[in-house]
């Protein structure tokens, strides 16, 4: 009597368990594969895995270029660079990434391919075909446009390939569901106007085994943080304020 | 008499069908012939069973049937083919040479072993031509005219050949009409005439060649060359106009060049297909690799890939696949533990197949996207923002000296000019400077630059790396004139 409902009940916990998204509260520590450290301890203690993830698709939503966005991930893609035989792949970055920059950061050049596509279509083709091959650690991409069906074959195809996706999309795509395992919110640090600090604020959306997060400030440790002479009322810089500013 | 070279062994691969097969080497349903001069010469075998002849003139064959398939003899074509052939029997020996119109003798003594006895390799011989859309007879002889003629009378190996009709040997039709008039008519006839009259009657050249053939004398052969190059062809009979249907007949050739490629351990780095039409000029095409191939699959996806992009075909009545440079191939040993990744001495973690997976999404990026679509990143020694770095094939890295002062990860490709307001640079927003100016003059030799560069902010945040012009000339004061701003980097 007491044995035929309490198997029906775990018959049905695991079928439940097989189809829907959820998991055990116990298994969250263990399921997570090591990722590669943020290089920001406030950022890896929110992050399942304890770091940014080796694969699958991490979406970073912002309004702006510019804010940081890649500089936030500057320390995992050296690493990344530094650790593997394995390229970063750039597919349609916006600008040219800039190489001296790049290697300021500490990411290896060699290891860094880009590729330049126009029509969206190529670019989902390249963007797949990148991820399936193995050949990558990281694979950074700009969409124009894309629908979260397309997200859900980077994520097989990211999954498959042992490669990291990070998608760079507008703040309007947080309305829209998305398969993809992380999403992250990026806003400009609220500064008073002319504060040297460069910061990054982020809002973890969603993430596997956990809540969307509070929003947590991310300072870079950049030169933009040294003291420099207030520029505020100087646009055009004369020679004497040049000579006044190195004497101080 | 005795046999100075009878331990030696010779193969002959002979194709009696070679002027009709070169045309027919996809499967057809249709009778296909060959003429010399509006007279059928070779016949496929439905031409045969349709009840053509050769001899019979073309109008006899069309009254059989209407829809027959003619072609004009081509020796060009054939003797092509008859290279390819020789090409692909390079794999069962190095000594391979060709015999005119339509044979190829191999020296097979020395690959006996290496393949297990005779019997094995005319089997492999006959399954691999067989593939490759050609008919043969195999004759095995000591002597290299002896094997054609066992060929061409289709004899059993080493088989006598004192029962040869001469109108079978390889002699001038002058000296076949008078050992006819003799009442000469076979081989034994022919040696048991003396050797002194024969030279007297019929020449050295004669004589020569009896000897040849017994093996008496020695007879070197031009074996083709070892470096070699490979050009394989199909001819369609009816007139293709859509891309579809040329994916199988591209998948054969590849194949082919595929196993030429492991008979010799050779890699490519680049191949083309030519595609044409009798009545419009051909149409090329090559396909380059990031690294030397070897992989049938990899070219098949390639070609395919490029194949997509092609949409303007138009009609064609034959494929022509064509390589010219190869490079051996450096054996890779194999994985013991599958996928495992090991610690390599510059301390990155590499799995063996990280290079290979590399260069094919290079190949297969290059091929659908073009050569210039990716690319890989380098320094470059030079102030100028816009020339301290360069786009390089991969792997060709150059290292420079970087810049220690503070760079944007992004760079425009063009500087942005920005507008004034209230005398200060906007971009969607007044900016703010930070940090600056850093001043960058130089490259006099060039495209000389004079410019002071700044970070500035956005209002929403965002950190741009933008400059002002300086005046060219030193006496020009800035104050004098506003200079223009750029926006010229993205802080990302």
């Amino acid at each position: 009597m007491l044995s035929k409902p309490s198997s029906k009940q775990t018959v049905d916990l695991h079928s439940l368990m097989q189809k829907s998204g959820l998991w055990r509260a116990s298994s969250i520590e263990c399921e997570f594969k090591q990722g590669v450290s943020s290089g920001y301890p406030a950022l890896d203690q929110h992050l399942p895995g304890a770091g940014w993830p080796l694969d699958g698709v991490t979406e970073l939503l912002h309004e702006q270029q510019g804010i940081g966005e890649l500089q936030l991930l500057s320390p995992a893609l050296a690493r990344l660079s530094r650790e593997q035989t394995r390229h970063i792949l750039m597919i349609s970055p916006p600008y040219i990434p800039y190489p001296p920059a790049l290697h300021a950061l500490g990411i290896d050049l060699a290891s860094i391919l880009v590729v330049q596509v126009n029509e969206n279509k190529d670019m989902l083709w390249a963007l797949e075909q990148a991820l399936a091959s193995k050949s990558c650690s990281a694979v950074l991409c700009w969409p124009k446009k894309i629908n979260d069906k397309q997200i859900r074959r980077l994520q097989l195809a990211s999954k498959d390939g042992n490669t990291w996706n990070i998608l760079f999309r507008p703040t309007q795509a947080i309305t829209q569901s998305s398969p993809a395992e992380l999403r992250i919110h990026l806003s400009p640090a609220k500064y008073a106007p002319l504060n040297f600090h460069r910061s990054i604020h982020l809002k973890i959306l969603k993430r596997r085994g956990g809540w969307e997060s509070n929003e947590l400030k991310i300072d870079f440790d950049d030169r933009l943080n040294q003291q420099t002479p207030d520029f505020s009322e100087l646009v055009i810089p004369s020679t004497d304020n040049v000579k006044h500013e190195t004497k101080t | 008499m005795k046999r100075k070279h009878s331990d030696e062994l010779w193969l002959c691969l002979h194709f009696p069908q070679l002027p009709v097969e070169i045309f027919t080497r996809e499967k057809t349903e249709k009778p296909v012939v060959v003429t010399v001069k509006q007279r059928i010469t070779h016949m496929n075998s439905i031409a045969m069973a349709l009840g053509m002849r050769v001899g019979s003139s073309m109008d006899t064959a069309y009254v059989l049937c209407s829809n027959i398939v003619c072609f004009e003899k081509d020796h060009d074509k054939e003797l092509l083919a008859l290279n390819f052939l020789a090409q692909w029997a390079y794999q069962f020996t190095p000594h391979v040479a060709l015999k005119t119109p339509a044979s190829l003798l191999l020296d097979i003594k020395s690959s006996l072993s290496l393949f297990g006895g005779i019997e094995n390799i005319k089997i492999q011989l006959q399954k691999g031509l067989l593939h490759l859309g050609y008919s043969v007879v195999l004759g095995v002889h000591h002597t290299p005219l002896a094997a054609h003629i066992s060929a061409k009378m289709a004899l059993p190996d080493v088989a006598p050949l004192h029962d040869t009709p001469i109108e079978m040997l390889d002699i001038e039709p002058r000296i076949l009409e008078s050992l006819q008039k003799m009442g000469i008519l076979s081989l034994h006839d022919t040696l048991a005439l003396p050797h002194s009259g024969l030279t007297r009657r019929f020449g050295v050249f004669f004589a020569d060649y009896l000897q040849r053939l017994q093996g008496e004398k020695s007879d070197p052969q031009k074996f083709i060359s070892e470096q070699p190059s490979f050009l394989s062809e199909i001819t369609f009979l009816s007139d293709v106009t859509n891309v579809e249907s040329l994916v199988f007949p591209i998948r054969r050739l590849l194949q082919e060049f595929c196993e030429f490629l492991m008979a010799r351990q050779l890699k490519v780095s680049t191949f083309s297909f030519t595609l044409s039409h009798r009545s419009h000029k051909p149409r090329s095409f090559s396909i380059h690799l990031a690294e030397p191939e070897n992989d049938a699959a990899m070219f098949i996806l390639l070609t395919q890939l490029h194949l997509e992009k092609i949409n303007d075909v138009e009609e064609i009545d034959s494929i022509r696949l064509c390589a010219r440079q190869f490079l051996s191939t450096t054996a890779l040993s194999g994985d013991l533990f599958h996928g495992t990744r090991f610690q390599q001495k510059d301390g990155r973690m590499a799995g063996l197949a990280d290079h290979e997976n590399s260069a094919r999404l290079t190949n297969i990026l290059n091929a659908r996207l073009g050569q210039e679509a990716c690319f890989g990143l380098s320094l470059a020694n030079d102030h100028r923002p816009e020339k301290a770095w360069k786009p390089v094939q991969q792997g060709s890295l150059e290292m420079g000296d970087a810049e220690d002062n503070h760079r944007p990860l992004f760079l425009l490709p063009q500087p942005r000019a920005l507008s004034l307001h209230n005398g200060k640079p906007e971009f969607s927003g007044g900016l703010a400077l930070l940090q600056g100016p850093e001043r960058i003059d130089c490259g006099w030799w060039d495209t000389p630059v004079a410019r002071d560069y700044y970070v500035a902010r956005h209002p929403a945040g965002a950190l741009y790396w933008i400059f002002q012009e300086r005046p060219r000339k030193p006496s020009q004061e800035p104050s004098q004139k506003e200079q223009q701003w750029f926006l010229h980097g993205v802080f990302s």
